[in-house]
């Protein structure tokens, strides 16, 4: 019986997450906006004052007592962040998962998709854990690391506003408060010169592929990939549902989207496949050839790099988009 | 009647086999406590951090003991040694004591070889209850336990006590009747489970984590709250060790043999139920410790409960640190992964070699 | 020892045992006869509380059986259970010493008279080459001398009996009857026996009853109970057939 529920359970799970990202780094993808010229990892010019005390983004008060020197963090995103700051060099540990910047890839692993590991996270004497909320990193493990002193903050940006909230707390937890402005500082410039390209052209309806291995995944509705869509000046197709990213084939086809974005195209996935899919094959983008592949790890990845994201999903919505170059 | 061989059986029994066989459990109780112990010592030594023996051995001693040693280690070997490894050794220890005695009375009291602690409905109902904490967006902790562990317990008591009262209402023999509902209301908890899990978004993961079981999150609070709960009802299940031996022969001849079948088995079950739910409530849905260890030690022993239930606490105490040891090493992967590939293959050779003369 | 008085036993409603008066007195040798269907075994287990009446009362050793707690019927009537498969390999001494259950000091389990009277048990029915086996593994026959030995060891005044023969072969049926008279001779002990074969009954049993359809119609020594009218009405077979000791 156990047996048979567990077996249950990992058919479901296995269609319900869906695809997380993946270790490939496509070619180019660090290309367009340029890296933080800095480069500088010093904290602010007048000393930070710590002890800080900030709310994380799931209300919690966490007090850091001081600067801290040795960081985990358990999110791709938290760590591209840490990174783009120049707190790199005080990250001892990331995920088994992170992909991004190379020199996250090597440092040693205290996570993967369902464990935190408390032990090694102690034993590497952290004095500061960045975390994933909504459930990415386990309350549990968070509960235990807080009991035992570490201070832990933890991120969860439902939408993209929170992302570039989620740089500045970042940037004061570990004392880079204004290497977090200029971060954001640059993403702003990107958003607000996709806005402006994408001002006044036409509003294609998207449908954002996930995944469609079993079920169909696309983008929730009020989620943050269906705000990134808007923001690239398109129309999302979402599954009619805030928490559920599945979609009926019937829906899709009902919905008849003029563009398809292939967000699984890093597994594999193409243009020709989707053609091929039965029942696919009176979709309006599919007839007009309008099947695009994206990078989805910038895409949805809520880090320093959704400038670039969105650029380039507005350049996959927009073919023939032109944005002002980084002035 | 003493016709067949009446000289030789006196002098059989004089000496013989009955001796080995009385003294045959006690050699076993002493070897299982030293695996305990054994048990004890590698889990608190292993881990993905190393620690030396030495540092882990003056850090027990001083905490433990009281000892002034010289502090050759640091605050943080300190941390994971007391903090970490202890309680979550502990915790092992006990849950997996509670599973083995779960599964050797559920086995007794259904007279079926193949009941495990989560026969009854116990699995999905616990599974059901940490999924709904899941969903729902309450986050509260009392005694460092969340809504997850509170609604598991619930849901595994509630599954029991829905299977029983359902069960009685049945016109089969109460036993084949008990088997039957657990299975049929375990079905309907999955099928919720599984809907709790389709709309549980982000709350997936760690509905999955729970399922596989684990003790990663252990600490002295939860072994404190967890611990006399469970030892106290193991060791009430223990001293009915009679009852089981009377339900051997079937539910009639525990009559004859002075058992008050009906009572008895509602205390039992009762007893069984809940130290299932408290095992699972905190450490999840870990298989197989509770099918396989009594099987082994019926081997060793026999099926007589006075010694089947000490010696299945022994061992499931020791197989649990085992294999939450081998988790741990593995890079955490869940203990029930590591209970399954240890057991399933265990307990199909076990098929082979017992004859199992289980009939419904 | 056992009185039963205006006894009646229904099962959903339907009445089985039949306003049954009927007294044994202790060191009795008595056996229950009667065609299938009769009621036997169901007075039996209105003699061993399994079945509550619904009508007229049972009385052991002077008391109300209802009154009687499971463990002070087990220390007054021993039952040969009937056959049963056991959920796990269990060796023949362990399934004789299960008859020590109501005896046994409960913390601390079997102590030497416990041990002692398993062994006579298994001496006395002689099974002493059955052990260390499994007793699953036995015969039918072997098994049912297992189960008689646990009722040995269980060394109650009253032993009850069903069908204690049906898979015996011949010499061991007479074994187990002559088992049951020096049980009964030697040490006391009542015995009430259902029994089909009506030779073996009238041969080593000084009281019949014969029931039938939950009535007792006859109850005395084989020669009265036994009468060429009785098992022509009672049994329906021509008494020719039925071949009784004189």
């Amino acid at each position: 019986m156990t047996v048979a529920l567990l077996a249950a359970v990992l058919v479901v799970a296995a269609c319900a997450t869906p695809g997380p990202s993946q270790v490939t780094i496509p070619p180019g993808a660090t290309g367009s906006a340029a890296p933080p010229a800095t480069g500088v990892p010093s904290p602010s010019p007048a000393p930070a004052a710590f002890p800080v005390t900030l709310v994380d983004d799931e209300g919690t008060s966490v007090e850091i007592p001081t600067e801290p020197a040795r960081i985990v963090s358990l999110t791709p995103a938290t760590t591209e962040i840490l990174f783009a700051i120049g707190a790199g060099p005080r990250v001892v540990a990331t995920t088994d998962f992170d992909d991004y910047p190379p020199e996250a890839v090597d440092l040693p692993d205290v996570a993967s998709f369902i464990s935190v590991d408390v032990e090694k996270i102690v034993g590497l004497e952290a004095d500061l854990v960045i975390a994933g909320g909504n459930n990415f990193n386990s309350p549990e493990a968070i509960a235990q690391l807080r009991t035992l002193g570490i201070p832990v903050v933890v991120v969860y940006a439902p939408d993209v506003a929170t992302v570039l909230a989620d740089i500045e707390l970042v940037g004061r937890a570990v004392g880079a408060s204004e290497a977090a402005a200029d971060v954001v500082a640059r993403m702003r410039t990107v958003f607000d010169q996709v806005a402006a390209g994408t001002q006044g052209l036409a509003r294609p309806t998207v449908f954002y592929e996930l995944d469609a291995t079993a079920q169909i995944y696309t983008a929730a509705d009020d989620s943050f990939l269906a705000e990134m869509i808007e923001l690239a000046g398109g129309f999302p197709i979402t599954t009619g549902s805030t928490t559920s990213f599945e979609i009926s084939l019937e829906a899709l086809v009902a919905a008849d989207p003029e563009l398809i974005l292939l967000g699984d195209a890093a597994y594999g996935v193409t243009a020709d496949q989707v053609a091929a899919r039965p029942g696919w094959g009176g979709i309006r983008a599919v007839v007009d050839g309008a099947i695009r592949p994206v990078d989805d790890l910038i895409i949805t990845r809520p880090g320093p790099r959704l400038g670039e994201g969105l650029l380039a999903l507005a350049t996959a919505i927009h073919p023939d988009l032109v944005v002002p170059t980084t002035p | 009647m003493a016709t067949s061989g009446g000289i030789l059986a006196a002098d059989r029994i004089g000496s013989g086999p009955l001796e080995g066989v009385r003294r045959r459990p006690v050699v076993l109780g002493a070897a299982g406590l030293g695996l305990v112990a054994v048990a004890i010592v590698v889990g608190v030594g292993a881990g993905s951090v190393a620690v030396p023996a030495g540092d882990t051995i003056g850090i027990l001693a001083s905490r433990l003991l009281g000892l002034d040693l010289p502090r050759t280690w640091t605050p943080a070997a300190e941390t994971i040694v007391m903090e970490l490894r202890l309680p979550r050794v502990l915790m092992a220890l006990v849950v997996g004591l509670g599973l083995a005695i779960a599964g050797a009375t559920f086995q007794g009291l259904l007279r079926n070889p193949l009941a495990d602690p989560y026969v009854l409905g116990t699995a999905s109902g616990a599974a059901l209850g940490a999924a709904i904490a899941v969903v729902i967006p309450v986050r509260t902790l009392v005694l460092e336990f969340g809504l997850l562990h509170g609604l598991a317990f619930v849901g595994a008591l509630a599954a029991v006590t829905l299977v029983y009262r359902l069960s009685r209402i049945s016109g089969l023999a109460p036993m084949t009747s008990l088997l039957l509902t657990g299975y049929a209301v375990g079905s309907l908890l999955a099928a919720g489970l599984a809907m709790a899990m389709y709309v549980s978004g982000s709350g997936l993961r760690q509905i999955f984590a729970y399922l596989l079981g684990g003790f990663e999150a252990a600490s002295w609070i939860r072994v404190a709250t967890t611990t006399p709960l469970i030892l106290g009802a193991a060791a009430l299940i223990a001293l009915r060790a009679r009852v089981l031996d009377g339900l051997l022969l079937g539910e009639e001849a525990a009559a004859h043999l002075g058992v008050d079948v009906r009572r008895e088995r509602a205390i039992l079950l009762a007893l069984a139920a809940l130290v299932t739910a408290a095992a699972v409530a905190v450490s999840g849905l870990i298989g197989f410790v509770g099918l396989v260890v009594p099987h082994l030690v019926r081997l060793a022993t026999g099926p007589q409960a006075r010694a089947v239930l000490p010696l299945a606490a022994l061992y499931g105490a020791a197989l649990m640190v085992f294999a939450d040891v081998a988790a741990r090493l593995l890079g955490e992967i869940p203990v029930g992964v590591v209970t399954a590939v240890i057991g399933a293959p265990f307990f199909l050779v076990l098929l082979r070699r017992a004859r199992t003369g289980y009939e419904l | 020892m056992i009185r039963l008085e205006a006894l009646t036993v229904a099962y959903r409603g339907r009445p089985v045992v039949r306003d049954v008066d009927l007294a044994i007195a202790a060191g009795e040798r008595i056996a229950l006869i009667g065609p299938n269907g009769a009621g036997k075994s169901t007075l039996l287990k209105a003699i061993t509380g399994l079945v509550t009446p619904a009508a007229g009362t049972v009385e052991l050793a002077g008391r109300q059986l209802g009154a009687l707690s499971r463990l002070a019927i087990a220390r007054t009537i021993a039952v040969v259970p009937q056959l049963a498969i056991l959920p796990f390999a269990t060796r023949v001494e362990d399934v004789v010493a299960l008859g020590r259950l109501p005896h046994e000091d409960p913390f601390r389990g079997a102590g030497p008279a416990d041990r002692a009277a398993v062994a006579a048990a298994i001496e006395r029915v002689g099974l002493g080459h059955l052990l260390g086996r499994d007793a699953r593994e036995l015969s039918l026959g072997e098994r049912q001398l297992v189960l008689l030995a646990l009722a040995v060891a269980q060394a109650a005044p009253v032993l009850v009996l069903d069908e204690p023969t049906v898979h015996l072969d011949l010499r061991h049926q007479v074994e187990t009857m002559e088992l049951l008279v020096d049980l009964n001779e030697r040490d006391g002990t009542t015995i009430v026996a259902v029994l089909h074969d009506l030779g073996l009954a009238a041969h080593f049993f000084p009281r019949l009853v014969l029931l039938d359809r939950g009535r007792v119609v006859g109850d005395g020594p084989p020669a009265t109970v036994l009468a060429d009218d009785r098992v022509r009405d009672v049994f329906g077979v021509d008494p020719a057939h039925v071949r009784l000791p004189a």
